[in-house]
């Protein structure tokens, strides 16, 4: 069943249908919320209200238009109204990671360090890098996804992936020095 | 027109970078990466941050929310189906206040059919409702009764 066929029963009250939506996109959407609100259990929490919200909202769904970007803003607005709402968690101790897998193209060590710095930054800087280097989306699509103009995400993205730096600098990742000290303008 | 300054130069090239054209040309980025040390140190290490990103993953999740969001669901069916209740009294009410204002023409009379249409209007919106406004309800009973 394509996400249009489902949306459509889910508007006739099937909620079969909307199960199918949900697991659909469960994963990408608790991904995405722990990148905005950096820990699981807010995350859930984030995912499981817009899921919610999107079944009260169904009749405002453009058919036209793709299913998870519109459901991203309402995610995004979740997450952001969670992370106002709360005191900031404590971070789990573990040794794994949250928001980056694993991969061959990095020692687990760093992986913890290059988590725990993007922790350390303000929650658009982390949304806004997730979105661009995890996910790989252009200008265009991160413009469309966070509802501002192209020329903002690139300026966003400078100072965030500065700032990122500057983490990665403090906790003595190889590579990396403070910065140049451009002001931030 | 962009002012061409450090920040803003390194800015460009990063967007270039990243497959955005700024406004500011390859050319006028490359004469002042030509005389400026601390630029070309800068995109140095903001690039290799970006290829450090781009060769991770986002983690993948396992975990369900089905079950949690399917408890309440219910909930919001019924929010759904009261959220449209209001519209039947609201064509109620614009008919009563019509028939108001209608009446209110001075000098005019509609006759006795006239003057029932406000009491038909009840009975629709009881009838809509299926419920006698006379009908005590056995089953509500005072604490202790």
């Amino acid at each position: 069943m394509d996400d249009r066929a489902a949306i459509e029963r889910c508007r006739a009250g099937d909620k079969d249908a909307f199960r199918h939506v949900v697991e659909r996109y469960q994963a990408e959407a608790i991904g995405h919320a722990v990148a905005i609100l950096g820990n699981r259990e807010d995350a859930m929490d984030a995912v499981q209200e817009a899921f919610i919200d999107t079944f009260q909202t169904l009749d405002r769904i453009d058919l036209a238009r793709r299913f998870y970007p519109w459901f991203y803003i309402i995610l995004r607005n979740r997450c952001y109204k969670l992370a106002a709402g709360r005191k900031k968690r404590e971070t789990n101790r573990s040794d794994e990671t949250e928001i980056v897998a694993p991969t061959s193209s990095i020692r687990p060590e760093d992986a913890m360090l290059l988590e725990q710095a993007m922790l350390e930054l303000p929650t658009e800087d982390r949304e806004l890098i997730s979105l661009r280097h995890l996910d790989g989306l252009s200008y265009q699509e991160l413009a469309e996804r966070l509802e501002v103009p192209q020329g903002t995400i690139m300026s966003r993205l400078y100072y965030a992936r500065k700032r990122l730096r500057e983490k990665l600098a403090r906790h003595s990742f190889i590579g990396f020095s403070e910065g140049t000290g451009f002001s931030e303008g | 027109m962009t002012k061409l300054n450090c920040e803003s130069v390194s800015m460009a090239a990063m967007a270039i970078a990243d497959g955005y054209q700024s406004e500011l040309s390859s050319d006028q980025i490359e004469a002042h990466l030509a005389e400026c040390l601390d630029c070309r140190h800068e995109i140095g290490q903001l690039r290799a941050l970006s290829s450090l990103l781009d060769a991770q993953e986002r983690r993948q999740r396992t975990e369900s929310v089905w079950r949690l969001v399917e408890q309440r669901l219910p909930d919001v069916a019924v929010a759904r189906s009261t959220s449209r209740a209001w519209r039947p009294f609201m064509l109620f009410g614009v008919l009563l206040l019509g028939y108001r204002l209608v009446e209110m023409i001075p000098e005019r009379d509609f006759g006795l059919l006239f003057k029932l249409v406000p009491v038909v209007l009840v009975i629709a919106a009881f009838s809509y409702l299926r419920e006698n406004p006379f009908k005590i309800h056995s089953e509500l009973r005072l604490e202790g009764e």
